[in-house]
């Protein structure tokens, strides 16, 4: 739960739609990555070409010595009139060099036999008042640079041409963005809904199985897709065969009940005739506590099965009724009375319990304080004695079945400690819990607590 | 009816049965035995049976259907033997018709006294009680048999103490019928011990704290001045 929330997307939709939006976003980017590369190599040749026809162009008339002035060829024609003559190499300061654009032009002009040691390429911002472009034809819309090249010549002196240059990457960039924006709105949306019609038979086999009560509703409705349905029969198999299981074992529990109860019942007869007296009770004692320990292991075994229904019950009447049958039998319990407590629970299955945690203060202690306490969030039912307690690292111990603490209660007759464990068991299937707690100036207090 | 109670013992098995004839025959009765529903029949038509101590859990027909029968008849009283613990198993036979129920495994002094407190009041000409109902409701309130709850007019459930709930289902299964304090002893206390009349005027007194706890209650459960108690409230079957 608290993972779920910390990391929204761990449900099977939101991972979908995580993923496949990462998907989609590493194909778009390499995708993107490949077309800016061939645009770049595109505007290399665009750029390289002019620029090395020009230079080429400009330092043949040059050294034919026909042209002397800062302005080659004036304005006859277009490839002399773009590109200058410069005393000295223009300034860099400043300014971007795109040396993939030198290298370019170098080894062009190397190849074309023109002179050329040094190349300068630099981007700058275009100056709308420039002549040549102002009066021939104005750069495009998109552009806003241009690009300077200029070659050194032998005597020292450079050839300078300039050529719009198309920048237009945080253009792709933004088409980049929007391409994948409009991806995810078209895949996403189907996406999502694939994956909730996956996902929502999953919940509700998860919420089916949580609430899981062996033969109580009907099974899952098999829908969504083919994957799914398949999961969704293999669990109301699986169902099926809890509850054919469960049903088997109380028909077993009933038997061995039964088995059990009727040689019990025939030895109690028997007893009678037994005339020692002190003999007789003995054993009547022991067929009696043979009697409750089977009561309680059938209980326990049976707890959890649909069984008696909650109603709203006074939980001080009930701790009352239990404390006045201990007294009909004559053992020393008390109450302390409390006012009516209305609560909504299992009426005989807590009077089990209670009843169990009052044998047990009897059993050990010989007497029992009872009282009921509450507050905003729980009731309980405090079983309190005097008898020897119980050493604090076992009073865990104790609460599991089938545990009995020789050493310290010691008791005549043999037995099994299940009563403890099935208060506990009560209370928790009622939603509260059994505590133990050895009391300042000796004995046990235990607490059946059960929520509001 | 001769001096020695005649009863028929019907339960299937044998470790219970014999030595259990045995023990009712110490302690004066005369028993006789059947090993099933079937044989039940033939002594009940052989010879005059004061009462049958009948076992629930037979094969063939079961002593439910053995005890509805001779409820119908109306002539014997019957006492189940049940193996089974669930409270709705018990109270099914009581309203089969039964006069009276032990749990197995039970004590065979618990069930001759028992038996005698029915005999008692055969003998004494009183109304054999209607078969039990799953519920009785009075002045607003309702006792389940089935699961022995007292439920108070607002539907909340006032557990009761064994005694307290024997007491008032006398009193509910008689209403308007005057109980003296040895009736209801006889009545509620099955078991060997030796019960006073003051336990009786303390459960009684109980029992009315436990109504008058809640909003409007009369006072249900009236003293009789020198006969005994009485339920004052009209009594629907449920």
């Amino acid at each position: 739960m608290t993972r779920a929330r910390r990391w929204p997307a761990r449900s099977l939709s939101g991972q979908m739609a995580l993923l496949l939006a990462l998907a989609l976003f590493i194909a778009q980017a390499l995708n993107f990555t490949l077309l800016l590369r061939e645009r770049r190599t595109l505007r290399l040749a665009q750029v390289t070409g002019p620029a090395v026809a020009r230079l080429v162009d400009a330092s043949d008339r040059n050294t034919s010595g026909r042209s002397q002035g800062d302005r080659l060829g004036g304005e006859r024609d277009g490839h002399r009139s773009r590109v200058r003559r410069l005393a000295s190499a223009p300034s860099v300061a400043g300014l971007d060099r795109e040396t993939q654009v030198e290298a370019a032009v170098l080894s062009g002009l190397r190849e074309a036999g023109a002179p050329g040691s040094r190349v300068v390429a630099i981007l700058r911002p275009i100056n709308p008042k420039d002549p040549p472009f102002r009066r021939r034809s104005p750069p495009p819309p998109d552009v806003d640079q241009e690009i300077v090249i200029a070659a050194e010549q032998p005597d020292g002196s450079w050839l300078m041409t300039r050529l719009p240059w198309w920048g237009g990457e945080a253009g792709l960039v933004w088409r980049l963005a929007m391409q994948t924006l409009i991806l995810y709105a078209a895949m996403l949306l189907p996406v999502l809904w694939v994956a909730r019609r996956i996902a929502a038979p999953l919940r509700d086999l998860t919420a089916a199985a949580e609430r899981f009560v062996p033969g109580d509703d009907a099974p899952m409705a098999e829908r969504g897709p083919p994957d799914v349905t398949a999961l969704v029969a293999a669990f109301n198999r699986l169902r099926a065969r809890v509850t054919a299981m469960l049903d088997e074992k109380d028909r077993m529990l009933g038997a061995i009940g039964h088995d059990l109860r009727t040689p019990l019942a025939a030895l109690r007869v028997r007893l009678e005739g037994i005339d020692d007296e002190p003999d007789r009770r003995r054993s009547i004692g022991l067929v009696e506590e043979m009697d409750r320990t089977l009561d309680d292991i059938l209980s326990l075994a049976r707890l959890g099965r649909p069984g008696e229904l909650a109603t709203e019950v006074d939980l001080a009447a009930l701790a009352d009724a239990v404390v006045e049958d201990f007294r009909d039998l004559g053992a020393n319990v008390t109450y302390a009375d409390h006012p009516r407590l209305a609560l909504r629970l299992r009426p005989t299955m807590i009077r089990r319990a209670v009843r169990n945690l009052v044998e047990n203060a009897v059993k050990y202690a010989g007497t029992a304080e009872v009282r009921v306490e509450q507050d905003a969030r729980e009731a309980r039912i405090v079983v309190a004695d005097r008898g020897p307690g119980i050493p604090a690292d076992r009073l865990g111990a104790v609460l599991e079945p089938f545990t009995r603490l020789e050493e310290s209660r010691n008791r005549d007759t043999g037995g099994i400690g299940l009563g403890l464990a099935l208060a506990r068991a009560i209370a928790r299937e009622a939603g509260g819990d059994l505590h133990l707690r050895n009391r300042d100036g000796g004995g046990l207090a235990a607490i059946l607590a059960l929520p509001r | 009816m001769a001096d020695t109670p005649h009863l028929l013992l019907v339960e299937d098995e044998r470790s219970i049965r014999e030595p259990l004839a045995a023990f009712l025959t110490r302690d004066g009765f005369r028993v006789t035995q059947a090993g099933d529903a079937e044989a039940a029949r033939q002594r009940l038509s052989a010879y005059a049976i004061d009462l049958a101590v009948v076992d629930v859990m037979m094969p063939g027909e079961d002593g439910l259907s053995l005890c509805r029968s001779l409820a119908r008849a109306g002539t014997v009283p019957v006492i189940l033997l049940t193996a089974r613990t669930e409270e709705a198993d018990r109270v099914g036979g009581l309203s089969a018709g039964a006069d009276d129920y032990v749990v197995k495994p039970f004590s065979p002094r618990e069930l001759a006294a028992r038996i005698r407190a029915v005999l008692r009041r055969v003998r004494a000409g009183e109304a054999r009680p209607m078969a039990q109902a799953q519920a009785y409701g009075f002045a607003g309130w309702q006792l389940h048999t089935a699961d022995r709850a007292l439920v108070d007019p607002g539907g909340v459930t006032v557990p009761l103490s064994t005694g307290e709930y024997n007491l008032l289902l006398a009193l509910v299964m008689r209403p308007g019928q005057v109980l003296t304090r040895d009736q209801l002893l006889d009545l509620t206390q099955g078991r060997e011990a030796g019960a006073f009349d003051r336990a009786i005027d303390n459960q009684v007194s109980r029992l009315r704290r436990k109504m008058e706890g809640a909003p409007k209650a009369p006072d249900i459960i009236k003293t009789v001045w020198g006969g005994g108690y009485t339920l004052s409230a009209e009594v629907t079957r449920l």
